[in-house]
């Protein structure tokens, strides 16, 4: 397995490099400017100054093997320097933001933890959430139960969060005044007063994600665990005399997981990759609205970054959701 | 065992199915009842009925009784019935290649049945697994206890499950087509398995199959059921020697035998077996009886003594090639 | 020379009456700005875009800024140069300025003219990318003649000295911070870009770009009473529809800006009585571009919406005309913008002495329209649609991709369709169409359309060098990389004579004249139609006190900020 794993990433890595080429390219294509957002009386032969200073002007070859050393070279070792407090990226270079005219990366890891707090809280709590209704949901197919669930899921997947957000907004904040509409990144939880706070606001946004994420893993793990209690094998546990729990818990259950584990896992780049609308609608102003507001502004390095993340994230889990296969499935191998 | 009067019904949106309609059949100590019939004829369903294996809905038990000892299962509460499950009835099905769970060991379902009946602790289940193993025939069991069912062939698969089976000496064993999803030599092994196996445990043994051929050599008494009902019940060597039913002897017929001529095309029963959506007011072989009449076609033949331990559902008798008029 | 009122004595007044006089240093806690588009950079020499230099004018201070009335007053100078006062030589190729004796950085050390210069310096780098780079130019050299004293030389007599550290998008550094960051070292200095040492009510405590600022009062502020606010939290992100909820519905936040919501949503969310609405009418005006030039695809890219080929439809003065007497000002103007807009034929609309004040354009004259297109030869086709040489009277007609704006196209195509000109719409996302990137066919300073609509606006209340984009050299050409402020190609010897007739008048009532005859030049001209002077709408809090709107900031008086208690 770990030679699989290796030969898979060793794979990778022209994939990624061919990835990387087409973002750059595709980002130059694209009309825009960076300086578009500007004030109109700023004059033109200004603008072409400022264009000069950001290296707009410089040929795309060495942007882009300036950005490819920047983001293999100098950024690791700056990495390093902050790890094991060395000098080596010292004056060099890093990826620097268009609009900000600050490290990209010092952004990304700015905004991590409240993306990762907020959307992963609510990837988790969506899981949690979707297993069971999954579980009864196909255990009492067509009940009542079913049918509702059925419906509400419907409802979630069909429902964007720009609607939902601002209705739960409408209830929770105009109407109720319970629920504070703007998240707060500076909060520091050191107390019990700050830590409610900090549930507070949390509550809309990972609520209005978690729907989403409840109404597909249910879906998905409902239709998974249907096909497996029609199997034989279920049969011979019953005819064994085991008890319905030890049936759907242990024999069903553990085969309906294998594809959903993968089908979580293979969601996990977008948890790093933030909520875009949602992320927006709150304020929580992680990943996904760095990366809009860096599209916006035709934030050159930034939104080459983040892809480019985005796209070894997704590598990464891809590959991490087939050798999860392997584990959960002893019917698969990779020798 | 004996089982009186089960009827099963399967219920679905708009219509009901009427799968076995008024089945009673004895099953005595120590011997091996061949149930016989074609696709259709309600003869697994009769058997899963007898376990309370069907799910409920869309299946429902309408009526009957069956007693094992001196209890009736169809009326014991849900963790009794899982007791007898397992622990005094063993069940192997048709293709035992999925009727093994994909994920966990060959010793882990072993293993289940023994923990949980016979209250055993992990290293003396695991003990008594590898000995269930070798008993079945598995070459070098204490290493193939952690394999997974895929690591096995159809006929080692069919060994464990008949391991599995057997794991808490049970007092009976119903084997629903164990053979028919395995090439003939690994059957003929199967089989050899099982009456060796029957003889050293004592048990009784139900064994379903649509091969009149399979049970001629190792069942007792062998039950011919069709159209959800029991049509022919007799002692092995008596039924072949001396069908008394149409459908028997049409089925009988359809057997290969080796003192065939060459030429001689296979025989088969002609017409379709019948729709079971109503319950059967009539024999329902009578559309596809040469013998039918009159009689057959309104009023349902019970089962009825014909000869020394040998009951036929049928008006006509093939002996005096005539209708019965005594009843 | 312009009416310089010193408003230090007002602005005291002012606070006097409003704040009570126990007021101190940082007893009224924190104050909430939501600002949709969040501040990426406390540096607004390197940015120069609205949000981030507003958020900057809380902590970087010019010499001198501009009040509500659009009127200059001292921050860190110690008065206003004029001419009389003999701050402003009597050539006017200089000004002079006194710095506030005693003033203090954040970090307590003292100002002194060094920093002025050396602020002249960084921006005035070519490699630096200083977006007021324009507010330098003609500067010939910036000097310290003592510890308090600047003098600015100019290269030629200039009328309007206060461009360079005037108003917030000037302010001035510390050389002490920036001192390893000029020319193209200036987008390094994250730490001072993020964090500036400045002389600001307050100083930056925590930088979030894009997300959130949190800012403290400063320590060493001139004024000892000053803030009263303990902290400013910044926060950005999400759209003005949720700013406006944040501080009208839920009482959230104090302030939201930039709200281009639309005008009955705004007014519906202040009836609950959490917080007002605040209009404020700068120089933003809704316009139409008419495009002089003949922009057709079949021209070479080198010919095409040049001066080589006038506009088939559009050079006639008639057509462009009619045009503008079939519109509805005073509707588009309810319709879009409600109580925050105003129909208007200027497009200098403010300050009011060089506001024209023409209204005849106001008046909708669908009659009137048809006549003049009539004797312009264009006579109505078998479709309704005019046609001249057998040329259909046919406009292609971008604006960006905004609510607002696609629902006045479709409105000005339904008023023009009356009077037989067939209109296609096309809307572009504001990004690409006011980008400068030559090789985009899209800009709005390419002009491959003939019709554009957009707002345009003045950022000092002086209009002298608003009124000079519109001269012949201004006109965006292929050989300029398609730069240029003239957007509609307008030429106008007469015009251009008057702006330079400008350029040497100092005189305040002499300069209001001439630019109020300008005004009246291009209006008629119809080369661009003013529709709706806009407003800028925030809104605040109840306990809000002391907030006057627009000044050349929106924080401009933040140090007078307070809590109504």
């Amino acid at each position: 397995m770990l030679n699989y794993a290796i030969r898979r990433l060793l794979m990778a890595v022209p994939t990624l490099f061919l990835i990387s080429l087409m973002i750059f390219s595709l980002l130059k294509l694209a009309p825009g400017d960076p300086l578009s957002q500007l004030p109109l009386t700023i004059p033109p032969e200004v603008r072409e100054k400022m264009r000069a200073a950001l290296g707009v002007d410089e040929p795309l070859i060495v942007q882009y093997l300036l950005w490819l050393k920047q983001f293999f070279v100098i950024e690791p070792l700056r990495g390093f320097d902050i790890l094991f407090g060395t000098h080596l990226s010292d004056g060099m270079q890093r990826i620097i933001s268009w609009q900000t005219r600050g490290p990209v990366f010092s952004m990304i890891a700015e905004r991590l933890p409240q993306t990762l707090l907020v959307v992963g809280l609510a990837y988790i709590v969506g899981v949690l959430i979707a297993v069971p209704i999954g579980i009864v949901s196909a255990y009492k197919q067509y009940s009542v139960f079913d049918q509702i669930g059925t419906f509400l899921s419907m409802l979630g997947l069909a429902v964007p969060p720009f609607f939902s957000g601002v209705l739960a907004i409408l209830i929770f904040a105009v109407y109720l005044d319970w629920l504070p509409t703007i998240y707060n990144t500076n909060l520091i939880v050191n107390s019990w007063s700050n830590f409610t706070e900090q549930f507070l606001q949390m509550a809309m946004p990972v609520m209005v994600l978690a729907v989403q994420t409840i109404a597909s893993i249910s879906r998905y793990l409902r239709s998974s665990m249907l096909d497996n209690l029609e199997q034989d094998y279920v049969r011979t546990a019953r005819a064994k005399g085991m008890g319905e729990n030890v049936v759907v818990f242990i024999h069903v259950l553990r085969n309906s997981m294998i594809p959903v584990v993968t089908v979580i896992t293979l969601g996990l780049p977008s948890v790093f990759g933030g909520a875009i609308v949602t992320e927006q609608i709150f304020r929580v102003n992680g990943i996904g609205q760095l990366l809009i507001t860096a599209i916006y502004a035709n934030d050159v390095p930034t939104v080459q970054t983040l892809a480019f993340i985005f796209a070894v994230l997704i590598v990464v889990f891809n590959l991490i959701a087939d050798l999860l296969y392997g584990v959960l499935d002893p019917r698969i191998r990779y020798d | 065992m004996e089982v009186s009067d089960l009827q099963t019904v399967f219920w679905s949106r708009r219509t009901r199915i009427y799968a076995a309609n008024g089945v009673s059949f004895h099953l005595n100590r120590g011997e091996l009842l061949g149930v016989v019939g074609e696709s259709g004829s309600g003869k697994s369903v009769t058997m899963m009925s007898l376990l309370r294996l069907l799910p409920s809905p869309p299946a429902e038990i309408v009526s009957g009784r069956v007693r094992l000892g001196d209890r009736d299962l169809l009326s014991l509460d849900p963790s009794e019935m899982r007791k007898v499950r397992g622990g005094e009835v063993g069940f192997i099905f048709q293709d035992p290649m999925t009727s093994l769970n994909p994920v966990f060991t060959v010793g882990y379902q072993l293993m289940e049945p023994l923990r949980k009946h016979l209250g055993l602790g992990r290293s003396e289940a695991r003990k008594r697994a590898i000995e269930l193993l070798s008993r079945v025939g598995i070459p070098s069991p204490q290493d193939r206890i952690n394999d997974y069912p895929h690591q096995f062939s159809g006929g080692m698969c069919q060994r464990v499950m008949i391991a599995i089976a057997l794991a808490c000496d049970p007092k009976v064993l119903i084997a629903d087509e164990p053979t028919t999803a395995l090439d003939v030599t690994i059957q003929a092994q199967i089989l050899e398995l099982v009456q060796k196996l029957r003889q050293e445990m004592g048990m009784s043994v139900i064994w379903i199959t649509h091969d009149l051929g399979v049970v001629a050599g190792i069942a007792d008494r062998v039950m011919v059921m069709y159209g959800g009902l029991v049509v022919e019940c007799a002692a092995a060597d008596d039924l072949y020697a001396n069908p008394r039913h149409p459908y028997t002897r049409a089925l009988l017929e359809t057997v290969p035998r080796a003192d065939m001529a060459g030429q001689e095309r296979l025989k088969s029963v002609g017409g379709q077996p019948p729709h079971l959506t109503v319950f059967p007011t009539s024999c329902p072989f009578a559309p596809r009886c040469p013998h039918a009449f009159d009689r057959c076609r309104s009023e349902r033949p019970p089962l009825m003594p014909v000869g020394e331990g040998h009951d036929a559902a049928c008006w006509w008798d093939v002996i005096e090639g005539s209708p019965r008029d005594d009843v | 020379m312009l009416r310089m009122v010193s408003l230090l004595a007002g602005a005291g007044v002012a606070s006097l009456v409003a704040t009570p006089a126990l007021a101190e240093r940082g007893t009224d806690g924190v104050v909430n700005i939501l600002s949709w588009q969040a501040p990426s950079i406390m540096n607004p020499y390197l940015s120069g875009g609205e949000k981030d230099t507003d958020a900057a004018s809380l902590v970087l201070e010019p010499l001198a800024s501009y009040d509500e009335n659009g009127e200059l007053f001292p921050r860190l100078a110690a008065e206003i140069p004029t001419v009389e006062n003999g701050g402003v030589a009597k050539d006017l190729k200089s000004i002079t300025w006194k710095l506030k004796p005693g003033l203090k950085w954040s970090d307590g050390t003292t100002v002194t003219a060094k920093d002025v210069v050396f602020t002249a310096n960084y921006c005035m780098d070519p490699k630096g990318g200083c977006a007021a780079l324009a507010r330098f130019q003609g500067v010939d050299k910036v000097e310290a003649l003592d510890d308090l004293t600047v003098k600015v030389t100019f290269k030629e007599l200039t009328v309007v000295p206060y461009t360079l550290f005037v108003a917030m998008w000037s302010p001035i550094i510390q050389a002490k911070q920036f001192a390893d960051c000029l020319g193209t070292k200036a987008p390094t200095c994250t730490e001072a870009n993020f964090y500036p040492v400045g002389t600001g009510p307050f100083v930056v405590a925590n930088f979030k770009p894009n997300d959130a600022v949190q800012l403290k009062a400063n320590p060493n502020y001139r004024d000892p009473n000053k803030p009263a606010f303990a902290g400013v939290n910044f926060k950005g992100g999400g759209d003005a529809l949720g700013a406006a909820r944040a501080v009208l519905q839920t009482s959230e936040y104090d302030y939201a800006g930039m709200l281009q919501v639309a005008p009955d949503v705004l007014s519906k969310m202040e009836k609950g009585g959490k917080g007002k609405l605040l209009s404020v009418f700068g120089t933003n005006v809704e316009t139409l571009f008419m495009n002089l030039t003949d922009p057709s695809a079949s021209l070479p890219p080198e010919e095409r919406s040049t001066d080589k080929h006038p506009h088939p439809i559009l050079s006639d003065v008639r057509v462009r005309q009619a045009l503008s007497m079939a519109l509805d000002r005073a509707r588009l103007s309810e319709i879009g913008y409600g109580s925050m807009g105003k129909p208007t034929c200027d497009f200098v609309p403010a300050p009011p002495i060089f506001a024209a004040g023409n209204t005849e354009c106001l008046k909708q004259d669908i009659p009137g329209a048809v006549k003049l297109l009539d004797e312009a030869g264009w006579k109505p086709g078998p479709d309704g649609i005019r046609e001249k040489d057998s040329k259909k009277l046919k406009l292609t007609f971008v604006t960006t991709t905004n609510a607002t704006r696609n629902q006045f196209q479709a409105i000005i195509k339904q008023w023009w369709h009356e009077i037989g000109v067939d209109v296609e719409l096309r809307s572009l996302d504001a990004s690409v169409f006011f980008s400068s990137d030559p090789s985009s066919p899209d800009t709005y300073q390419k002009f491959y359309a003939d019709v554009q609509m957009w707002t345009n606006y003045s950022d000092a209340p002086d209009p002298g060098e608003y009124v000079a984009t519109y001269t012949c050299n201004k006109a965006p050409l292929p050989d300029k990389q398609w730069q240029g402020s003239n957007v509609p190609r307008y030429c106008d010897t007469n015009y251009d004579a008057l702006v330079k007739e400008l350029g040497k008048t100092a005189a305040i009532e002499k300069r209001a004249e001439i630019v109020k005859k300008l005004n009246t030049i291009l209006s008629d001209s119809y080369a661009i139609m003013p529709l709706v002077w806009r407003s800028s709408v925030s809104a605040t809090s109840k306990t809000l006190g002391g907030y006057v709107g627009s000044g050349d900031s929106r924080f401009w008086n933040a140090q007078d900020w307070y809590r109504r208690k």
